[in-house]
């Protein structure tokens, strides 16, 4: 109790602040209003219930109903203080509190942020150069930790243009990530946010008659001209880098800076809004080489003229996307929220649009692309709504659902956890919530090679504006001289952070593989080697990659590897402290059990494990945490 | 036939043992084997198979033809800088970047004439490796899930198929389930990773813990009788198999003299190659290892180059050190990619080359199958095949030819649909010694 309340209480007095502040508050600040969409919600599936004759699934205990709200709302399991709070207090609303709580607090974003670095294919570094996308990573994990509306998001993203340094314009990661392959890129942009399977138009129209290759140029037009800003008063100075072979000492690397860092991670141009038909075009509708406007394939249509680049191209893309593919955009990502909170989409897989009409539950679907488009794309908000409803209180159904495709409604299906959930999981347990860890930060300075230069004078941010607003060849060459120059003079200083401080500048902060902080602040994607390799996250190549198959590396890995060494075997992990006070062995048993699977242990359980501590005694902990944490109810959400 | 599948895997579950401690005291530990489909359903199958074992090298990202294995010298618009060299093959040349490869040529069979119908990268590497287009609703076996299948362990204890740096999404056991997932190894010089009870923990608190998880378990799946949690439970079972394998050590480079790890090369590919040969050796029967970074639309010709410094060294020694030791002759050894690279260079990419599934190349070596050869045709600028195509399920289905696995036997998923092991393909029989 002693903890959680304040916290609690914290939650909601925020909530009630915000809504003082307006008279005619916004529905996604408006608990009333979160309060009412859900028992809308709720009333759709009570119909069909009615419409089914089925008998409507009973709701869930305190206890699985926590853990699931905790592993979905913020991608952890709850504290033993947080679990000891919410079992223990008696207050009938205090599951809409507890909702309350977890949206508000800053797991929230991290879970959010695990999702879109999937969704995005977020890596660290890029193949091949030595472009990072450290601060586009920066950007999208600000974004969520601002809950930035998911329209704004997109059109962000979409729209992007300028320099991939400066925090403003850093999401033009989106498009650099992928130089080289525009193609791919727009591919994903229509099957991530409008669920618009493309890839195959690509190449050859669509065998199912959908999609003609010709659409997909139209399409592609919009986007076209992705080059790097101002890149050509550059281009004769690297090459003559690039050819001397024998020359790879430090005016080279400081060459590369230049041409990987600041050009390449730039985007010029803001899409042309035509593009050529490519040279193995094989339709009589054209001709390789002919040049298209661009055209929008559905929706309210958008064109631009085949005589002129038009130069706006990415911005009236965006615009499409967000507002004039009716409702197609809003109820793609309500339905992937829908999946994220209730386990399995209304439709599936999610990234196929199926029209709300043709899914299995037209009215709750359509229903729920209005609620997005009512709470202005609030993604936080929007869950809040999905999480106050009974069905997400639904008690866990055994059975594998029975309808291919879509959810049927039948009770929550159990579903092995992410390997983040379960990594964030497993570092709770080893050394206490880590939500109150500090995040990672993005390191804007400036390396020469793997060696930081200048710290405290200058960054990258500084840097690239210089060099991306140079006008002519000239230019170039003097200002590489003189920074040349600079960084010979200044030397490579090691940085401690101490000097970047003194100028006002934040401290880096980055987490090594090993660290036992959120899965979101990691190196990306995770080494192969790592526990969260093995579990099966995303390598971020492909949109979703992560994986839940299960192989015989992980139960390895639990017996004997990362669990033990961080967990079982590790005296100061936050799992024993807790015990500390605990007057008897049933006391003790009881708290292990609260924190590792979030529930009293039952009597049968309570039996096996005194046992084990009067045949082993101390050990006897530890084994009784090493079971628990391999058995599956620990592994799976119910 | 689907009655035959039923019975065949019926004695397998019969031997699971109950318990999983007891399992691990070593009371009696069960071989995980039953009999083959492959045993009982031979007629129908190859009669000259001599492949065991297969070592599949996957080229993740799209390896170019061109720049490899189907090299158009006449065509310097085509090539770029790349040039062709000879072989040690009469009147067969390949890529510049690949003087090792030149070398071992004659134990080769290179396909030039593959077609795929995906053009994306994840659709492109799940059609290569499960012979079927991705599908929402159902995830297929991967292709070393389905000779474990068809033609059972060769060791009781180890694993059957083992994937090095590979994505679990394309190694995965699908609709067979965990038991025929990849055992996945990170880093092919830690081998397979926390194999060994940590020293701090004695035997019997060992098996005290699995006997309390059993307790756990058996309680839970009472409850929730369902695959995914039983897929833990198997997996238990066999880890515990696996941790107490005198051949376990097959997954300890360690134990190779610094020669032959010179022979391989460094970096994360080559000593995956030489991992798979150690596990061959001990009766792995199939082991994927995956080297990346082929996907070149941006700047090519520095990026293919790096690629095959990785790979060329780490492929001739492989051949040749199977040879040596008389594995060549039982192990296919299989070069593949998702799709080629088209024949056009991009400027405005920094020479880059994009996609290109309707013409790439594969290549074949030992298992039986002739060396020295090419098999099917491109055109002039490598743009379309010219005779003799190869689809992707054609190829797999050539696999499961040189292991003597009947290709057209169907299996039923448990959603009651059939699939076969390389779905319409015929296998290239001409290939074939």
């Amino acid at each position: 109790m002693k903890s959680f309340v304040p916290l609690l209480l914290a939650a909601s007095v925020a909530l009630q602040v915000s809504v003082r502040a307006q008279d005619a508050p916004k529905p996604a600040e408006n608990a009333d209003f979160l309060r009412k969409s859900a028992v809308e919600i709720d009333r759709h599936i009570a119909s069909f219930y009615r419409s089914k004759k089925l008998p409507v699934p009973e709701v869930t205990d305190d206890a699985t109903f926590m853990r699931r709200a905790f592993l979905v709302a913020i991608g952890r399991i709850p504290t033993a203080e947080e679990a000891l709070a919410f079992i223990e207090i008696e207050d009938a609303a205090k599951r809409e509190e507890l909702v309350g709580y977890l949206m508000g607090s800053q797991g929230y974003s991290s879970h959010m942020t695990n999702w879109v670095f999937d969704l995005l294919r977020l890596r660290d570094g890029r193949q091949g150069s030595q472009a990072t996308n450290e601060p586009y990573r920066n950007w999208i994990r600000k974004a969520m930790d601002d809950n930035m509306p998911w329209d704004e998001f997109v059109s962000s993203l979409v729209a992007s243009s300028g320099n991939g340094w400066d925090p403003k314009t850093a999401a033009v990661g989106y498009y650099t990530i992928d130089r080289g392959m525009p193609l791919d890129n727009l591919s994903n942009t229509m099957r991530i946010f409008l669920g618009s399977r493309m890839e195959c138009a690509q190449c050859h129209d669509d065998p199912f008659g959908k999609t003609e290759r010709k659409d997909f140029y139209h399409l592609a037009a919009f986007t076209n001209g992705q080059f790097q800003q101002n890149e050509r008063y550059m281009r004769d100075l690297w090459r003559e880098y690039q050819d001397d072979q024998k020359n790879r000492g430090e005016e080279y690397r400081v060459a590369q800076l230049f041409w990987d860092k600041i050009y390449g991670m730039s985007l010029g141009g803001g899409g042309n809004g035509r593009i050529d038909l490519p040279s193995d075009y094989q339709y009589r509708d054209g001709d390789p080489g002919e040049v298209v406007g661009a055209k929008t394939p559905f929706g309210k249509t958008v064109r631009m003229s085949d005589r002129e680049d038009e130069g706006d191209g990415r911005e009236k893309f965006a615009d499409w996307i967000v507002t004039r593919t009716g409702e197609q955009f809003p109820a793609v990502i309500a339905n992937r929220m829908w999946q994220r909170i209730m386990g399995k989409g209304i439709y599936e897989p999610v990234d196929d649009f199926i029209e709300s009409k043709q899914t299995v539950h037209p009215e709750l679907m359509s229903h729920l692309a209005k609620l997005m488009h009512d709470l202005d794309y609030d993604l936080r908000a929007f869950q809040h709504v999905l999480m106050l409803t009974r069905t997400f209180q639904f008690a866990t159904n055994p059975n594998p659902s029975t309808l291919e495709g879509g959810d049927d409604f039948h009770g929550r299906k159990i579903a092995r956890l992410s390997a983040e959930q379960i990594w964030d999981s497993l570092i709770t347990l080893s050394s206490g919530d880590p939500d109150k860890k500090p995040v990672r930060t993005a390191d804007n300075r400036i390396y020469v090679g793997d060696r930081p230069v200048l710290i405290g004078q200058m960054d990258m941010i500084h840097l690239s504006h210089d060099v991306l607003a140079l006008k002519s060849e000239e230019e170039v060459r003097k200002y590489f001289n003189d920074f040349l120059a600079m960084v010979k003079k200044g030397g490579g200083k090691k940085g401690d952070g101490k000097d970047s401080m003194s100028m006002g500048m934040a401290p880096v902060r980055k987490y090594g593989k090993d660290s036992p902080v959120r899965a979101s602040e990691l190196p990306s994607p995770a080494p192969r080697e790592h526990f969260l390799y093995l579990f099966g996250a995303s390598d971020r190549e492909v949109v979703e990659g992560a994986s839940k198959e299960p192989n015989v590396g992980q139960v390895l890995s639990m017996m004997n590897g990362y669990v033990q060494r961080q967990l079982v075997g590790n005296s100061g992990a936050h799992v024993y402290k807790s015990l500390e006070g605990a007057g008897s062995e049933g006391e003790k048993i009881r708290r292990i059990y609260l924190a590792i699977l979030n529930r009293p242990p039952t009597e049968e359980e309570m039996g096996w494990m005194k046992e084990e501590v009067a045949a082993q005694g101390e050990e006897g902990y530890r084994n009784i945490v090493a079971s628990l944490v391999m058995s599956s109810e620990f592994l799976f959400l119910q | 036939m689907k009655d035959l599948f039923n019975k065949a895997d019926e004695p397998t579950r019969r031997q699971f043992m109950s318990n999983a401690a007891r399992a691990y005291l070593g009371v009696h530990l069960f071989p995980m084997l039953g009999p083959t489909i492959a045993s009982a359903a031979a007629e129908g199958a190859a009669k000259g198979a001599k492949a065991k074992h297969v070592i599949y090298l996957f080229m993740a990202g799209g390896m170019s033809h061109i720049d490899t294995f189907d090299p158009k010298p006449k065509k310097k618009d085509v090539m770029g800088p790349t040039t062709a060299i000879p072989t040690k093959a009469d009147g067969i040349e390949i890529g510049s970047y690949l003087p090792k490869t030149a070398e071992v040529t004659d134990k080769m069979c290179i396909i030039n004439s593959l077609n795929s119908t995906q053009g994306a990268h994840e659709q492109g590497s799940y059609i290569m490796h499960t012979s079927y287009s991705q599908r929402g609703t159902i995830k297929h076996p991967a292709i070393g899930s389905w000779v474990v299948k068809l033609g059972g362990r060769l060791h009781p204890e180890l694993p059957g198929f083992v994937a090095v740096n590979t994505s679990p999404e394309y190694t995965g056991g699908g609709f067979f389930g965990a038991k025929f997932s990849a055992a996945p190894i990170g880093s092919p010089d830690q081998g397979l990773q926390d194999s060994r009870r940590p020293d701090e923990v004695s035997p019997e608190d060992f098996s005290r813990r699995l006997s309390l998880a059993d307790k756990l378990n058996t309680q839970f799946h009472n409850r929730y009788p369902n695959a995914d949690v039983k897929a833990y439970e198997e997996l238990y079972r066999e880890a515990i198999a696996l941790m107490n394998s005198k051949d376990l050590k097959a997954f300890n480079l360690a134990e190779e003299d610094a020669g032959t790890r010179a022979l391989y090369g460094g970096g994360s590919f080559a000593q995956g190659c030489l991992l798979a040969r150690r596990l061959v050796e001990n009766g792995v029967r199939f082991v994927e290892v995956q080297l990346g970074g082929w996907d070149t639309h941006y700047d090519n010709f520095t990026a293919v180059e790096g690629r095959c410094k990785e790979f060329d060294q780490a492929y001739a020694a492989l051949l040749t050190d199977l040879e040596k030791r008389g594995k060549l002759q039982d192990t296919l050894v299989v070069v593949a990619t998702e799709f080629g690279r088209t024949p056009e260079i991009k400027k405005e990419h920094n020479d880059g080359r994009d996609h290109h599934p309707n013409a790439f190349s594969c290549v074949l070596a030992g298992g039986g199958v002739k060396g020295g050869i090419k098999y099917g045709e491109t055109d002039a600028s490598g743009n379309k095949v010219k005779t003799d195509t190869v689809s992707v399920q054609d190829f797999n289905a050539t696999i499961a030819y040189a292991l003597g696995l009947p290709h057209d036997l169907v299996l039923m998923s448990p959603t009651k649909r059939p699939f076969k092991i390389a779905d319409k393909g015929t296998p290239v029989t001409s290939i074939f010694g």
